[in-house]
């Protein structure tokens, strides 16, 4: 059959608007739709607007009429910047490439194993999830000189790629448990190994999951700023944290911050507006 | 007075049709149940009642009001669902409640319309217990306990007995029919199930397609079924439908087919005499087909060939083949010795014969 | 199955398990940057943060503060906007891009932007606060402003995320209880309470736990917005490690700092969700 709809109302659940006259609710409605857009868009674009005045007009800017593109040129040219935006994207990159081969097998192995190994590992991952990140970057700090990487880029690989296997773990675990275990038998009794089976009838059907799992690693990486903080130096600098001493420093050049601010948003927008469905797969527990 | 009235009740769902013209009239604690396949559109004309789906043409009438605009709240009725759609973390005591609570009914009443109703029902001892700790036939009396609680003027019940197991569903339709007669209320009764609707049903209503294919007493559909559709769904095993040409031959009617010829009997003669030469449907019930030779003036006899025999210990049931197709014969003694492939005569009543017209699919009466 | 999971285990081992227990071992030794000997000193650190008087009435308390409040707002304002898109209208794709944005900015970018808004002489906040007549506010110098900004922030960011997840558990609820209330004559509001709220009870559960344990360990909005000032006002726990460790140069303190607050919100957030189990469970 069909879905259904109330008599009253058009919603799936009752909200609260369907006590108002239809007029009355509709209005609502929209006025708290319009509400909610304007808190979560208008700092985005008020710091577009921002980066997009010269720098004397950035006192007033609601008042001024003049835009330019120069901010981002000047910002583009500025070393330290174009430095960081490379090497936040090849970390960003590399990790969630590396990472994938490690968590899918993980968060597979999550799903469909039990046993003493299985839960052991459970476990581990679930205690270090809950760990704040300041416990353990603090000596990755030592670990990282020591081993020499401290500063480059295997430095902060390394790290990341060990939190990403706490934490999206179990979004893999959660694409597998959706993903009804009798193909796989019917592998393994038509002559397939464990492996096999994984590889060609599990991973296959996982690909979405997959998706959506490279797309949210990937933006987590980009976005991260404790262990860039951290971990890196004058050698490898990364763009939030680069970002983070514009603000601190450089406080009165707010436009070119916020030029600098808004190509590091880029990412995120775009994968927001093209990549939302895998976003909103990847964030169900 | 709480006779229902349906009076050309319409459904789209934009451009899909799904009820179309029903017209129905159910009177005041009469038992209606309204029975069909899939999709049929039963479930969508109950809800329109209920007040759960909005009615797209048509109106509809509880005790003489219309009631087509007023939410399902202010139609005086209650409703048992499929899925029981108990309120699973309240107490079977809340759950019997709720309603009358949100109607301001106060408390002392209240309580003595939940022991009221639990005793009917017998589930006095589980008023304190949650629904998950029930078993599926207690939560169908909780179900059913919330309708009786509030002294409605209808009932509806949306296949109420569909979760539950073959057993326990013979015993619930046994204690559906005992509420009857202890709370007797207009009811309006959704079933896929026919065996249900024969048996609980005053009047049964056959649909198909959104469409009312007809409407009338368990035993009118069963003897006098409208078309092709009614005479094969209700009943079990299914009618016998045999493709026949009506023939003449000295002033008698014939239905024949292959290795077929049948006398059509004196009384069905002014019907079907405008249909000679002419391909029609004929429908046999199972039961009315016997093993052996028939009575010689009747010329009702035609032979099989055995195809398959099913064994259920009261009866034996027997596939054949005959007159090009297959048939079912029902109601054979257990003990009958028959093999497969065996050549048998069978011999069928006259008097229980049924001709559709091949295009409209319409009894020929 | 090893094999699935050993590359994977050595990593972790190697840079999760090592480190922590490398910090721990730090957090008992006399362990600062400058100072290549580490003399082991016992309790010595943990002694000094426990009873540092502004870890345990500044900071602590901010830090819980910041987790109850972030995530109670973000909670109830998640809720309604989930109901709010809980219907088909014209436009719902766009309004949920707008949604999802703010999950998917970089917290240090949120942070600039909100700061920025709130420039005590050219943010446009200070500029519609004076326009609407209200003396001009230095939001960043004083310690409660400038933890409701850093609150505010936190909202703003996660607010979404309990939006999509909720919404996607009101989604999934069963249409029959509803109409059994529609019958029942159920208000609004009772049916709210007596029947969504019940069936979304687990989902909230798990949604609760999991971003307290994340509020706890918030760094980079405070960090951004205001450094933990004025005057360490809006110090978190994160912020306090991370100023002992690489401002102090005193890695041991530092290390103390982050253990004595990975057990403090282990044990919390245990704790939380036992009682919130309770807690939910609505029977009339």
């Amino acid at each position: 059959m069909t879905a259904a709809t109330t008599t009253h109302g058009g919603s799936r659940t009752p909200g609260f608007f369907d006590a108002l006259a239809p007029g009355g609710a509709r209005a609502l409605f929209f006025l708290s739709v319009t509400a909610v857009l304007f808190l979560f868009a208008f700092p985005v674009f008020w710091l577009v607007l921002t980066s997009l005045k010269p720098g004397w007009e950035v006192f007033y800017v609601h008042r001024s009429t003049e835009f330019t593109w120069g901010n981002y040129v000047d910002v583009l040219q500025e070393e330290i910047v174009l430095n960081a935006f490379i090497n936040s994207f090849v970390i960003a990159t590399a990790a969630t490439i590396l990472s994938l081969a490690v968590t899918v097998s993980s968060g597979y192995m999550l799903s469909r194993f039990r046993g003493p190994i299985a839960n052991t590992w459970f476990g581990t991952i679930y205690l270090f999830r809950c760990i704040p990140y300041i416990s353990w970057v603090l000596p990755l700090y030592f670990v990282t000189q020591w081993l020499g990487i401290f500063d480059s880029y295997l430095g902060l690989l390394l790290p990341h790629i060990a939190v990403h296997i706490c934490f999206f773990s179990w979004i893999m675990k959660g694409f597998f448990d959706g993903i009804d275990p009798s193909m796989e038998h019917a592998a393994l009794i038509d002559g397939c190994t464990r492996w096999g089976a994984f590889r060609r009838v599990a991973l296959p059907s996982a690909i979405p999951g997959i998706a959506a799992l490279a797309i949210l690693c990937w933006l987590w990486t980009w976005n991260e700023f404790l262990f860039a903080l951290i971990l890196t130096s004058h050698n490898t600098p990364m763009i939030t944290v680069v970002m983070a001493q514009f603000v601190h420093e450089l406080g009165t050049e707010w436009n070119l911050m916020s030029a600098t601010a808004v190509m590091t948003m880029g990412p995120a927008l775009i994968i927001t507006i093209f990549g939302q469905k895998y976003v909103i797969k990847g964030l169900r527990i | 007075m709480a006779e229902v009235v349906l009076s050309n009740v319409n459904k789209r769902y934009g451009a899909v049709h799904a009820v179309k013209d029903v017209n129905l009239t159910v009177n005041d604690e009469e038992f209606v149940a309204l029975v069909g396949p899939s999709g049929c559109g039963k479930s969508t004309t109950l809800r329109m009642v209920a007040g759960l789906e909005a009615i797209s043409g048509g109106t509809i009438s509880i005790g003489g009001r219309v009631v087509n605009d007023l939410p399902p709240k202010d139609r005086d009725l209650a409703m048992v669902f499929q899925n029981y759609a108990l309120y699973q973390h309240m107490t079977v005591y809340d759950n019997l409640a709720f309603g009358l609570r949100n109607r301001k009914v106060p408390e002392g009443t209240i309580g003595k319309e939940v022991d009221r109703a639990a005793g009917i029902l017998g589930i006095t001892d589980l008023l304190k217990r949650k629904p998950r700790q029930l078993s599926g036939g207690q939560q169908q009396r909780v179900a059913l306990g919330r309708c009786i609680v509030r002294h409605p003027k209808v009932f509806l019940f949306d296949e109420p007995l569909s979760n539950l197991d073959a057993n326990l569903r013979a015993n619930m339709r046994v204690e559906l029919k005992q509420l009857r007669e202890r709370v007797p209320t207009t009811s309006i009764y959704v079933t896929h199930d026919q065996v249900e609707a024969m048996t609980l049903g005053d009047r049964v209503v056959v649909m198909r397609d959104g469409w009312v294919q007809q409407v009338g007493t368990p035993l009118e559909i069963y003897n006098e079924p409208r078309n092709l559709f009614v005479a094969g769904f209700m009943g079990s095993p299914p009618t016998n439908f045999i493709d026949v040409t009506v023939a003449e031959s000295d002033g008698k009617l014939y239905a024949e087919a292959k290795n077929f010829r049948v006398r059509i009997p004196q009384n069905r003669d002014a019907a079907l005499r405008p249909y000679v030469g002419r391909p029609v449907t004929l429908g046999i019930r199972p039961e009315h087909i016997v093993l052996g030779e028939p009575a010689p003036e009747l010329e009702a006899g035609f032979d099989g060939g055995i195809n398959v025999t099913e064994q259920l210990g009261s009866e034996l049931l027997v596939g054949i083949t005959a007159a090009g197709t297959e048939i079912m014969v029902s109601r054979i003694d257990p003990q009958q010795g028959l093999t497969l492939h065996e050549s048998v005569r069978l011999s069928l009543n006259p008097t229980h014969l049924h001709f559709f017209d091949r295009d409209s699919e319409e009894a020929i009466v | 199955m090893l094999l699935l999971v050993g590359p994977a285990a050595a990593v972790l081992v190697l840079f999760q398990i090592v480190p922590i227990l490398i910090g721990m071992n730090a957090s008992f030794r006399s362990w600062a940057l400058y100072d290549p000997t580490k003399t082991w000193v016992g309790l010595k650190h943990y002694i000094y943060v426990l009873s540092d008087p502004v870890f345990m009435t500044v900071v602590l308390p901010n830090t819980f503060l910041l987790m109850f409040l972030s995530v109670a707002i973000s909670l109830v304002f998640g809720l309604a906007l989930a109901h709010l898109l809980n219907r088909d209208f014209l436009g719902q794709r766009i309004v949920q891009t707008i949604v999802l944005l703010p999950l998917m900015v970089a917290p240090v970018i949120v942070s600039t932007m909100i700061r920025w808004m709130f420039n005590d002489q050219f943010g446009i906040v200070a500029v519609v606060w004076e326009g609407l007549g209200f003396e001009p506010m230095a939001w960043l110098a004083e310690r409660w402003p400038s933890f409701s900004i850093i609150l505010f922030t936190d909202v703003w960011i996660w607010t979404p995320w309990f939006t999509i997840i909720l919404l996607a558990g009101l989604k999934s609820l069963p249409r029959e209880p509803y109409e059994a209330a529609a019958i029942d004559a159920a208000g609004r509001w009772r049916v709210f309470t007596h029947i969504t709220l019940p069936m979304l009870r687990p989902v909230m559960l798990v949604c609760i736990v999991i971003r307290s344990i994340d509020a706890f360990r918030t760094f980079d909005q405070v960090w951004v917005i205001s450094a933990g000032g004025p005057a360490r006002g809006t110090e978190v726990f994160s912020v306090y490690a991370y100023i002992e460790a690489f401002q102090n140069l005193n890695f041991g303190r530092g290390s103390a700092a982050a253990v004595v607050g990975g057990v403090i919100i282990m044990v919390v957030g245990l704790l939380m969700y036992r009682v919130l189990n309770r807690l939910m469970e609505v029977s009339r």
